[in-house]
């Protein structure tokens, strides 16, 4: 099975993409635009569709300058403070924020249609508890396919199926990856100047409803390559404690009702209740993790089931809805159907979903990767832009920072950085070697039994209620597992992948709960609420959470929030010059 | 431990009279699920791993002859879960 590392397939070019969703995707324009060689690496098959929903988009957040105040950058950076409850980096919030306008602009000019087929207008929505109408609701079913056509006319060398291990990096600089084809075995070892990671949030860290464990919200494909990998190769992440749990349809973690609600839906307790102006005077139209908070506390009051409730809402916009429903999730209709449930005349129960680490139901602060103002992490010349990293905002926040981190890694390239080191073909054929053996662990381990204790650990004792002895518990059955991965058992190449997904999981699992247990408050409610510090501690806690590879594991410092994140990067010469 | 032992269900049916064998479902799936033999118009797709769908119902979207339906299973359909016991044992 193992062989030489002249069995390596062999990749030099300027940059590799890990991931070829939204932020990858536009990432890669950038520096194919500057006449770089790109290599994207995607686990999945198409550039046709988002890496976080699977499909196409329904709406899209931006400023576009329109002439009112709220419609401009300095209005909602003004509004970032509170929408994050002062946990964010206003660095790099702002870059994003600034950039809205010219990204969506340029998206535009790839072919998608913002506007609404019957109007021929921009249909802008408020929702999500911002300070002005900045969702466009659209068909974007093609926005993806718009993109991936991009990036393919740019002649970007996409390696589909394609699972990327572990990053080569020498003295903190980023020079590559290695990688295996899931379908032929191939390994590659690919030489990159820049490495931008974009793969994704994490998800099948938690339980739900269904207890399928690919029955998520977000795409199950999407397990923390990134922030695993990046934490490995000497990066720093920030905001790991922060959770994001959504509501659904129960029994079906889907995507779609946080439109319904932004199109006007309520929600509605076993009493009858229109329940969310006790938890903000928003209602409805409250930040996402507010509304999830407030299910979770009316389920926890006793006060369940909850439901959906449309029956109150006009002709039209119910039309809208069912129209919008298959955008984001094709089979939701069916689902539906199937179900035998009409949401325009009966309520619809709801479940609380799975947990995801994402940017916790809160646009501009990402959990994930910590990165500059160019998108650049710790380590240099490895960017991360999308879910996985620290300014996370949805499809256009992953657009945005995607595009900045591509346009980060020409500057970078063109600062120069010496020839590209040569592996150590010892270190490579190690890292092969490690992962081959799983698939001779006949009596070993099975992933889904490993991935199975991951995720009771984290719903019963790091999920959306906390406490220090919980915490710590789940910190000892987390490492525990940890030393289970070498008998870790795969049966086929595809195994394989799944193998090193879940040990991904269970990476961010650990730093998730190392975050968890060192912020002693409880913040954006359900998000991180510690039962033994209740209270929201702005005295002490206006600090990042910074998460770091340790000697012996993860290792946390905090930073104050007046500072960028890559204040505490070691990096010299923190950013290249804009 | 894990939920193994149970009968796999199966998320999709592709009706054998319509498929035209052509690899679409097979290319189109995020998952890796769906395994179809290249160049051989003769075999069927295979749900491989069934138990990793995630019902986005991608193949069934590009199947030039509409012969794949996506099928929720029981749990999905009519869930008896109750959602305070997702919610962890330290809020108790």
């Amino acid at each position: 099975m193992s062989a030489g590392s002249d069995s390596f397939q062999r990749i030099d070019t300027d940059v590799l993409v890990v991931g070829g969703g939204v932020a990858g995707s536009m990432a890669a324009i950038p520096a194919l635009e500057a006449g770089l060689k790109v290599v994207i690496c995607e686990k999945g098959k198409v550039l046709d569709h988002c890496g976080s929903i699977g499909c196409g988009v329904d709406h899209y957040l931006t400023i576009m300058d329109s002439g009112p105040e709220w419609d401009t950058p300095e209005f909602l950076l003004k509004h970032v403070p509170e929408l994050t409850d002062g946990i964010v980096d206003m660095a790099v919030a702002g870059r994003v924020i600034h950039e809205m306008p010219r990204i969506f602009r340029k998206i535009e000019s790839l072919g998608v249609d913002f506007r609404d087929r019957q109007t021929g207008d921009y249909y802008r929505l408020r929702s999500f508890g911002l300070p002005g109408t900045y969702h466009i609701n659209f068909d974007g079913t093609d926005f993806k396919k718009h993109l991936g056509e991009r990036v393919r006319k740019g002649k970007a060398t996409v390696l589909m199926r394609t699972m990327v291990v572990q990053l080569l990096v020498r003295d903190n600089r980023a020079y590559g990856a290695v990688a295996f084809n899931f379908r032929s075995g191939e390994w590659t070892v690919i030489r990159a100047k820049a490495v931008v990671l974009a793969a994704g949030d994490v998800n099948r860290i938690s339980k739900n409803a269904s207890g399928l464990a690919f029955d998520s919200w977000h795409i199950p494909y999407n397990t923390g390559d990134a922030q695993a990998m990046g934490y490995h190769a000497g990066a720093q992440l920030a905001n790991m404690e922060s959770v994001e749990a959504t509501l659904t349809p129960k029994g079906f973690s889907c995507q779609g009702l946080n439109a319904l609600v932004s199109l006007g839906a309520h929600f509605v307790n076993k009493a009858g209740e229109r329940f969310m102006f006790k938890y903000d005077k928003k209602g409805e139209n409250a930040r996402r993790a507010v509304i999830a908070d407030g299910v979770i506390n009316e389920y926890l009051l006793g006060n369940g089931p909850i439901y959906l409730d449309c029956r109150h809402l006009p002709q039209d916009m119910l039309d809208r809805m069912e129209h919008t429903l298959q955008v984001d999730r094709y089979t939701l209709p069916a689902y539906y159907q199937q179900k035998g449930v009409n949401f325009r005349e009966e309520l619809v129960e709801v479940s609380v979903s799975e947990l995801s680490i994402r940017r916790s139901g809160v646009y501009f602060r990402g959990s994930g990767l910590s990165v500059d103002v160019n998108g650049e992490t710790a380590v240099e010349a490895l960017f991360a832009a999308g879910d996985c990293a620290t300014v996370s905002g949805g499809i256009s926040g992953a657009a945005v920072l995607g595009h900045i981190a591509g346009e980060g890694v020409v500057q970078r390239i063109r600062a120069g950085g010496g020839a590209l080191p040569e592996p150590d073909p010892r270190m490579l054929e190690q890292v092969r070697a490690q992962s081959e053996a799983h698939l001779r662990q006949d009596e070993g381990m099975p992933w889904k039994d490993y991935e199975e204790t991951t995720r009771q650990t984290v719903s019963d004792y790091v999920g959306v209620r906390r406490d220090e002895r919980g915490l710590k518990l789940a910190l000892d059955t987390l490492r525990a597992l940890a030393l289970r991965d070498p008998q870790l058992r795969a049966d086929d190449l595809h195994g394989l992948m799944r193998v090193h997904e879940a040990r991904n999981i269970r990476m961010n699992a650990e730093m998730m709960a190392t975050a968890s247990l060192a912020r002693q408050e409880t913040r954006t409610g359900s998000s991180h609420f510690r039962m033994d510090y209740p209270q929201t501690d702005d005295r002490n806690w206006r600090k990042f959470v910074i998460v770091e590879r340790g000697s012996d594991g993860p290792v946390t410092r905090t930073l104050s929030t007046d500072q960028p994140l890559s204040a505490a990067f070691s990096r010299g010469n923190a950013a290249v010059a804009a | 431990m894990g939920t193994n032992s149970r009968n796999v269900f199966n998320p999709i049916r592709i009706n054998p009279e319509t498929c035209v064998k052509c690899n679409l479902c097979d290319w189109i799936c995020p998952g890796d699920l769906i395994y179809k033999e290249e160049d051989n118009r003769e075999t069927l797709p295979v749900i491989k791993y069934p138990d990793e769908c995630w019902y986005c119902g991608l193949c069934q979207s590009i199947c030039p002859t509409q012969a794949i339906t996506v099928v929720f299973p029981e749990q999905m359909v009519h869930n008896k879960t109750d959602v305070v016991s997702l919610l962890g044992k330290v809020a108790g």
